[in-house]
């Protein structure tokens, strides 16, 4: 093909820099929530029942990281902050990357704004397989304490599993298919956790307190369990993100140009599914994060998912920290469980955003 | 790259759960030539596109591509040689008109590519050349309908294919913008050798600007050949229950379709009813 | 119109009636008794049909050599053993009212638990209920003392609060003199996911201060959710949970054991992790002198050898 027309010098088109890249800003953007990031992870170092000065905070931080003789402060206070604060703050912070990820990437997969990570089945199967774990005997198959969390992230799984072979139809998955079986699915596992829950008097209150999302008793072990998979899982989704851009024409269109959808939705599913699935082993079943955070990336930041995805992992970790700090300091003693706060604030904000640029976000 | 694309179909079935559409077709579409899909509503125009570009599977026969079955051809090549202007397709709003045109560009970039240089200025081009590029900065759900169908022949254009399916790229098009859409097409195939498949439903269009005609109806090869050949008056009262309304073109002799208005109920397909 | 006015007048009469109508039923007469509860009830004297509705209460029928008289207990009454031949009733919290009923008992001893719900449907029925709500040791004396007026045991109650006061002396008179240094910091956890513990206020405070120890959650008041943050920062020396019916029961013990924040305390490093029959320190009755042997033995191995 001869070129007859070169774009006009001195517009965007012209300049031979690809349309995302032209929001330098957007760069700019990812580099400073990288820095809120760290900043907001060391305010909340400070923050938790017992006080420890901030200063005291980041001598304790450095001196782990390249350890000192002596020492100005007990030994409680390090473990306080290095083995109690900080795997908290660590595993907050990987629950909010993983749920808004997976958020972004349902809502990519299924060009449907409601979607959120919960969506196949995997919330449901999650507490069904932690249900199961409060009222199996303690030491089931020698498991100890990573009882509950291996087997919610099996329930997250077998539950995703399910909804994926209900809904595939000869050798394809259509995306309506799929929400319906989650919903059912969803529904079904849903009343077997609610009946589990209603049998089990004695256990009904730890049972609750694990649906509702906690960080509370975060351990370093816990950290280096689930890392792997969320690190490994947003990592496949951001190599996809171009590829995401084109899913948002219909399946048609994108097979048409060139994408093998069949193969791009097991992949992103099964990656979103097992980010999600770590995410809620861990710290419970979190809502609004997965839906609230991409849209709120999107408003600001618009729907491309090269962008949309990176910042909505920073987004998502920041807002879930701060959550988290929330949680622990606005009533101390008591915790308020994380998925309250969550709602309270992630609403008003999120409405606030929308009611600010009316355009289009989706 | 620079490889033609001739697309046949041999003795193919097919349709949408178990329910056939389009019944034993056997066709031709090779490089430097238009060929206009004509048909009555629901005769399977779309399915047949779908089918050759492999959106849908046949029942029985096979596609091909150069002689090669199409179902074996990776879909990332296949996209390369095949571009598609779909009818009335779901966009995303909150794209710009030039990223929708440069996804035409995504068969040639790999997982982790993004796009070059080069793929600006064609995409560009493209649009210059369908005269969509002051539309570039628009998001994609302002445009009309017009402008989405011209906006979406640039990205196939920004594809690159040397097969090109249209699915009624005329329909929303004001005449001069149909002349100009179909002109540009015409001269594009004659340029670079591009199979074109054009289904039409604007029987005059599709005589002026195609080299030859497939009629569907029914779910089969009514009639193939030059539109002299396949618009005839008996062709068209038989297909369409439209009697008596083929006459010649005044400046170049090719058959011209006119409706005369008539009182009372018009005489239609249903009239002559003749069942499968 | 008139219709309208007598279908009115008709429904004002029956209204008038039903109000004057003499009530459902009259308490049954008998000694008047206040209870725990602060309600007053009237309980025919040495009543021969007595229904426990909670585990506690049923210790404390079977200590006064009531056994006999008891007619049903709830599901989880399982001591002393002869308890759990028993009739049963239901749940702690949610008991057949209906079976009560049939079974028509002369008593029926409960608890705060069912002050909402279980009592006004019980009174409304005309039984005899009597609630117990022992909050510290002397109100467990006085609701022994209680239950011994009602059931004209009195004798068998005053032994048996005598023999408790005298075991609860024996341990105090040896841990009283102790200096606050002398006093190890206990934890006592009551669950582990919310971590939670008995503040002031509670029994378990009273017992472990009495058995020589400091709770490290004496700044908090009831049964509230502690901070892990804070049990480390206090470094206890003893930590202790109730454990020991079945493996559900043993989550917070192994729990304490393993959780890596809590082995570097004081208690972890010293092997101080100690499960007590979660039975005798959580029910206010009878055992509860066992329990704060328990403590003591526990707390200040070198004070007391196994009593």
């Amino acid at each position: 093909m001869t070129v007859l027309n070169k774009p006009p010098r001195g517009s965007q088109y012209g300049s031979g820099i690809p349309p995302w890249l032209w929001k330098r800003s957007h760069f700019f953007s990812v580099f400073g929530l990288c820095g809120v990031l760290v900043l907001v992870s060391l305010m909340a170092t400070t923050v938790g029942s017992i006080h420890v000065p901030f200063l005291t905070t980041i001598g304790i931080i450095l001196d782990r990281l390249s350890p000192a003789p002596d020492r100005g402060w007990p030994s409680f206070l390090a473990t306080i902050v290095i083995d109690i604060r900080l795997p908290r703050i660590i595993m907050a912070g990987l629950a909010g990357a993983a749920l808004a990820t997976a958020g972004a990437t349902y809502q990519g997969l299924f060009r449907n704004p409601l979607a959120d990570p919960y969506l196949i089945g995997v919330a449901q199967g999650a507490s069904l397989g932690a249900v199961i774990g409060f009222l199996l005997p303690g030491d089931w198959l020698g498991l100890g304490n990573s009882l509950i969390p291996v087997l919610a992230f099996s329930g997250a799984v077998g539950g995703a599993t399910v909804v994926y072979l209900l809904a595939r139809v000869g050798k394809t998955v259509p995306v309506t298919t799929l929400i319906l079986a989650g919903v059912a699915v969803g529904a079904l596992l849903s009343s077997l956790v609610s009946y589990l829950v209603i049998r089990s008097t004695s256990e009904v209150h730890g049972i609750m307190f694990w649906l509702m999302g906690s960080f509370s008793l975060s351990k370093w072990a816990d950290v280096g369990a689930a890392l792997p998979y969320i690190t490994a899982g947003i990592i496949i989704i951001l190599l996809y993100a171009r590829t995401l851009n084109v899913m948002q024409l219909d399946e048609e269109q994108s097979a048409q140009l060139g994408v093998n959808v069949e193969r791009l939705k097991l992949v992103l599913l099964t990656a979103a599914t097992l980010i999600t699935a770590a995410s809620v082993s861990f710290a419970g079943t979190i809502g609004f994060v997965g839906i609230i955070i991409p849209h709120a990336v999107r408003l600001i930041w618009g729907a491309d998912y090269r962008f949309l995805l990176p910042l909505s992992v920073l987004t998502g970790a920041i807002f879930l920290i701060l959550a988290d700090v929330a949680a622990r300091a606005a009533l101390a003693p008591m915790e308020i469980p994380i998925g309250v706060i969550t709602a309270l604030c992630g609403a008003p904000f999120f409405l606030y955003l929308l009611r600010r640029r009316k355009r289009q976000i989706f | 790259m620079d490889m033609t694309v001739t697309l046949e179909m041999d003795r193919v079935t097919l349709g949408y759960q178990h329910q056939p559409v389009l019944k034993d077709v056997t066709c031709r579409i090779g490089p430097g030539e238009i060929v206009g899909l004509i048909g009555p509503n629901g005769s399977g125009k779309s399915t047949l596109i779908k089918a050759l570009s492999r959106v849908l599977s046949p029942f029985s026969g096979s596609i091909l591509l150069n002689g090669r079955d199409i179902s074996l051809i990776p879909r990332a090549v296949l996209a390369r040689r095949v571009g598609v202007v779909p009818q009335m397709p779901l966009l995303p709003s909150a794209f710009t008109a030039f990223e929708i045109a440069l996804m035409g560009r995504n068969p040639h970039l790999g997982l982790l590519q993004n796009e070059s240089c080069r793929d600006m200025e064609l995409t560009w081009q493209a649009m210059i050349r369908t005269g969509t590029h002051h539309l570039a900065g628009r998001r994609v759900g302002e445009l009309s309908g017009g402008e989405i169908q011209c906006l979406l022949i640039a990205r196939v254009l920004a594809q690159e294919t040397k097969a090109i399916l249209l699915d009624e790229p005329t329909a929303n098009l004001d005449i001069g913008r149909q002349a100009e859409i179909l002109g540009l097409i015409r001269e594009l195939c004659r340029e670079n050798h591009i199979a074109v498949l054009a289904a039409i439903h604007d029987l005059n269009l599709a005589a002026q600007y195609c080299d030859r005609l497939l009629l569907i109806n029914q779910g089969r090869l009514y009639a193939e050949g030059k539109p002299r050949e396949v618009i005839t008056a008996r062709n068209m009262a038989e297909v369409y229950g439209a009697e008596d309304c083929v006459y010649a073109h005044p400046k170049n002799g090719l058959p011209t379709v006119l409706l005369t208005a008539v009182e009372g109920r018009a005489k239609g397909r249903d009239a002559d009813a003749v069942s499968e | 119109m008139k219709k309208t006015c007598w279908f009115l007048l008709l429904v004002i009469g029956l209204s008038l009636i039903s109000a004057c109508a003499p009530p459902a039923a009259t308490g049954p007469s008998g000694t008047e008794i206040t209870d725990q509860l602060g309600r007053i009830t009237f309980v025919s004297p040495n009543p021969q049909r007595i229904i426990s509705l909670a585990p506690a209460n049923t210790e404390i029928l079977f200590a006064l050599g009531l056994g006999e008289r008891v007619v049903a207990v709830t599901d989880y009454c399982d001591y002393p053993p002869e308890a759990e031949g028993k009739e049963s009733i239901g749940g702690y919290s949610t008991p057949d009212i209906e079976k009560i009923i049939a079974l028509t008992p002369d008593l029926i001893l409960a608890d705060s638990i069912h002050e909402k719900r279980v009592i006004p449907q019980l009174e409304d029925k005309g039984l005899p209920v009597v609630a117990l709500d022992p909050r510290d040791l002397n109100e467990v004396m006085d609701a022994i003392r209680l239950v011994g007026k009602i059931a004209g045991v009195e004798a068998a109650a005053s032994r048996l609060t005598g023999d408790m006061q005298q075991r609860i002396s024996t341990v105090t008179a040896l841990t009283g003199p102790l200096t606050p240094e002398q006093r190890p910091k206990v934890f006592y956890a009551i669950w582990h996911n919310p971590l939670m513990t008995a503040g002031a206020g509670t029994l378990h405070d009273e017992l472990i201060s009495k058995a020589g120890g400091i709770s490290i959650a004496e700044g908090l008041a009831g049964y509230v959710e502690i901070s892990l943050e804070v049990v480390v920062a206090a470094d206890p020396a003893v930590m202790i949970t109730g454990a020991g019916h079945g493996d559900d029961a043993e989550q917070t013990l192994r729990f304490l054991k393993t959780e890596p924040r809590l082995v570097k305390t004081a208690a972890g490093r010293n092997n101080r992790v100690y499960a007590i029959d979660a039975n005798i320190i959580s029910r206010p009755g009878p055992r509860l002198a066992d329990a704060l042997e328990e403590l003591a033995r526990l707390i200040h191995p070198e004070l007391f050898t196994k009593l």
